[in-house]
């Protein structure tokens, strides 16, 4: 059991990759708007299939993993311009409660246009062998999932504190109507915050479907881990978002090894010490959301 | 509303549903289905009774129905327990669960509230998938009908009993839950919506209201949840899910958030167009989402919240007691 212990930490690793940059999407737009976007699985499938078709179509897997997360992005853009945005102004739960709509409205769509079962999706022949790192062999594309989601990780770090773009969200995070009164354009940051953690989603969604399966709840399935990472991370948190990810991943991961017909609690109990210990979770700033 | 006037409306809605029998199949509808939209309305009270009156997110109940449901479930599998017996153990099954959700639950408020309802109602759910030895896991458990009358006769349940049964429970819940709204308890959970920290020093502690509150609730949804699980002889871990808790909050906003029978129009109007369109459509879950999509967007107050809306601007009256969300 010992001998899978290293094997089984990078998996905790990669699945808290994931995690982590769901949650991140989640996190920008809650931030920002107070919105709970429940349709953010949805929006991660989409891409997933959609890069599934366009690999059928013979686009390269690179191209489509650019291409797929960007149409997902237009799907986004319109759905926040038109039903999101009438919501901002009124009670959290109700934007939930569309959102949550939605997805309903989704799952259905897959199903009708994909086929109501699990579609295989394997990634490319150059990333689908082993590795060695030297001490132990691991599967490429898991490799490769971490380098892309650290690299995405990276990105969004880069944007949000080295760009006058980025520093303009992180103000109207803090108050949005004086950010508007400076004569920021603050419908223009919401339409593209809401795009940036579409497009995290998107890429986790196509990165997940060649290694976790792509059905049409398959997006749906990472929704409840992010949401517990969320709250482990501290809600208003985006570098909690990311620890927090880590640690549901490498809990899930141990308790499988170890205890595996308790690896779906274990993320709620750790979710539970977390809250008895700190009740804003781990990085949870005073004031932000109550 | 006068008070004669609300007597005599709530008077007719209960001999309408008192002669549901003969009535529900000039709607093609069966006696079950009328049972099920008067057991779902007590669950759609419980939630009511966090969003609609307090403003708490309550997208967590379905917890406390499934665990009402197994309750029932698993006392009539193994323990042969009466009908009215299952009922009760299935709402204390629910009572627990608030205990021990209540205090992880009553740290935040607003969204956050929703969020950790969500993820911690799914504990149950993983549970009853789990635990395929007791639960049937994901296949659920089925639930013979449990004897009524005295242990010795043997008599159980027919649909027409059980529809009475679920009617007499219902008015009494509901008798229950308006008296509860009404009562300077529930007016302290109206105030805590519209301004807690207001609440707070006037020198009443609000986490021990909304506890009470949310004990409350967690009761009447597993009671709810027990006898569904009774009327459709079947417990199964989706009644556990996050799903389970929108579909309460959505039949909430239909019928009017922050009203007494707001509950019964918005489960009537889920249930029985759930049942029709899924007849008529295998891709009625597009129709449900897009119903969540137009009731959100166009119809925030619900049925009974727009009229109650209009009343008063036709009577030019600004002071209503009932809360809106």
């Amino acid at each position: 059991m010992i001998e899978h212990l290293g094997p089984q930490l990078f998996n905790g690793i990669v699945l808290g990759a994931f995690y982590a940059i769901v949650a991140l999407g989640l996190s920008l737009i809650m931030n920002l708007t107070g919105t709970i976007n429940m349709a953010h699985g949805s929006f991660m499938t989409l891409a997933g299939y959609l890069a599934y078709s366009m690999v059928l179509r013979h686009v390269p897997f690179g191209w489509a993993l650019i291409l797929a997360p960007l149409f997902a992005v237009v799907v986004g853009v319109v759905v926040e311009r038109t039903l999101v945005r009438p919501l901002y102004k009124r009670e959290p739960f109700y934007s939930l409660l569309m959102t949550f709509g939605l997805s309903l409205m989704a799952e259905e769509a897959f199903r009708l246009i994909w086929g109501p079962n699990g579609v295989p999706f394997s990634p490319p022949a150059s990333l689908a062998g082993a590795a060695s790192l030297g001490f132990m062999q691991f599967p490429t594309f898991r490799i490769f999932i971490v380098g892309v989601l650290v690299i995405a990780i990276a990105a969004l770090a880069m944007f949000l504190t080295r760009t006058r773009f980025g520093l303009r969200l992180r103000a109207a995070v803090q108050d949005s109507e004086m950010i508007a009164a400076l004569g920021t354009n603050t419908q223009l940051l919401y339409a593209v915050n809401f795009s940036l953690g579409i497009f995290l989603a998107g890429i986790a969604g196509v990165l997940a479907a060649g290694m976790l399966g792509l059905s049409p709840t398959s997006g749906n399935a990472l929704l409840m881990p992010a949401f517990v990472t969320v709250i482990i991370g501290g809600m208003g948190s985006l570098f909690g978002s990311i620890v927090g990810g880590l640690l549901v991943g490498i809990a899930i991961s141990m308790t499988t090894l170890f205890i595996p017909a308790a690896s779906e609690v274990a993320m709620y109990v750790l979710m539970a010490i977390v809250l008895l210990v700190r009740p804003r979770g781990l990085f949870g700033e005073e004031g932000i959301f109550g | 509303m006068t008070a004669r006037k609300e007597l005599l409306i709530s008077a007719a809605v209960v001999v309408l549903f008192a002669f549901g029998p003969w009535l529900s199949p000039l709607l093609h509808l069966d006696v079950s289905i009328v049972s099920e939209v008067l057991v779902t309305a007590i669950a759609v009270m419980s939630v009511n009774l966090l969003l609609g009156y307090t403003g708490l997110p309550a997208f967590g109940n379905a917890a406390y129905f499934g665990l009402g449901a197994y309750g029932a479930a698993l006392s009539v599998t193994y323990g042969h327990v009466h009908f009215i017996e299952a009922v009760l153990i299935g709402m204390v099954a629910a009572l627990l669960g608030g205990l021990i959700l209540g205090p992880f639950l009553l740290r935040r408020r607003g969204i956050y509230f929703g969020l950790l309802s969500i993820a911690f109602g799914q504990v149950f759910y993983f549970i009853a998938y789990r635990y395929t030895d007791v639960t049937g896991g994901e296949d659920g458990m089925q639930i013979a009908r449990p004897y009524a009358g005295l242990p010795s006769a043997h008599v159980t349940v027919t649909d027409l009993g059980f529809y009475y049964t679920a009617l007499v429970i219902f008015v009494i819940a509901l008798f229950a839950f308006r008296t509860i709204v009404r009562s300077p308890f529930g007016r302290t959970l109206i105030a805590i919506r519209q301004n807690e920290p207001r609440v707070r020093y006037l020198g009443l502690n609000t986490d021990r209201f909304i506890f009470v509150a949310l004990l409350i609730s967690a009761t009447m949804a597993g009671l709810s949840g027990a006898l569904f699980g009774l009327l459709i002889n079947f417990a199964y871990p989706l009644e556990l899910d996050w799903h389970q808790s929108g579909y309460f909050v959505l039949s909430m906003i239909l019928g009017g958030a922050g009203t007494v029978w707001g509950s019964l129009v918005g489960a009537f109007i889920y249930v029985i167009g759930k049942d029709i369109i899924s007849t008529i459509t295998q891709w009625w879950q597009i129709f449900l989402g897009a119903l969540f999509v137009v009731c959100v967007l166009g119809f925030p107050r619900g049925i009974l919240g727009t009229l109650q809306a209009l009343r008063r601007r036709a009577a030019q009256q600004f002071a209503d007691d009932d809360a809106h969300v």
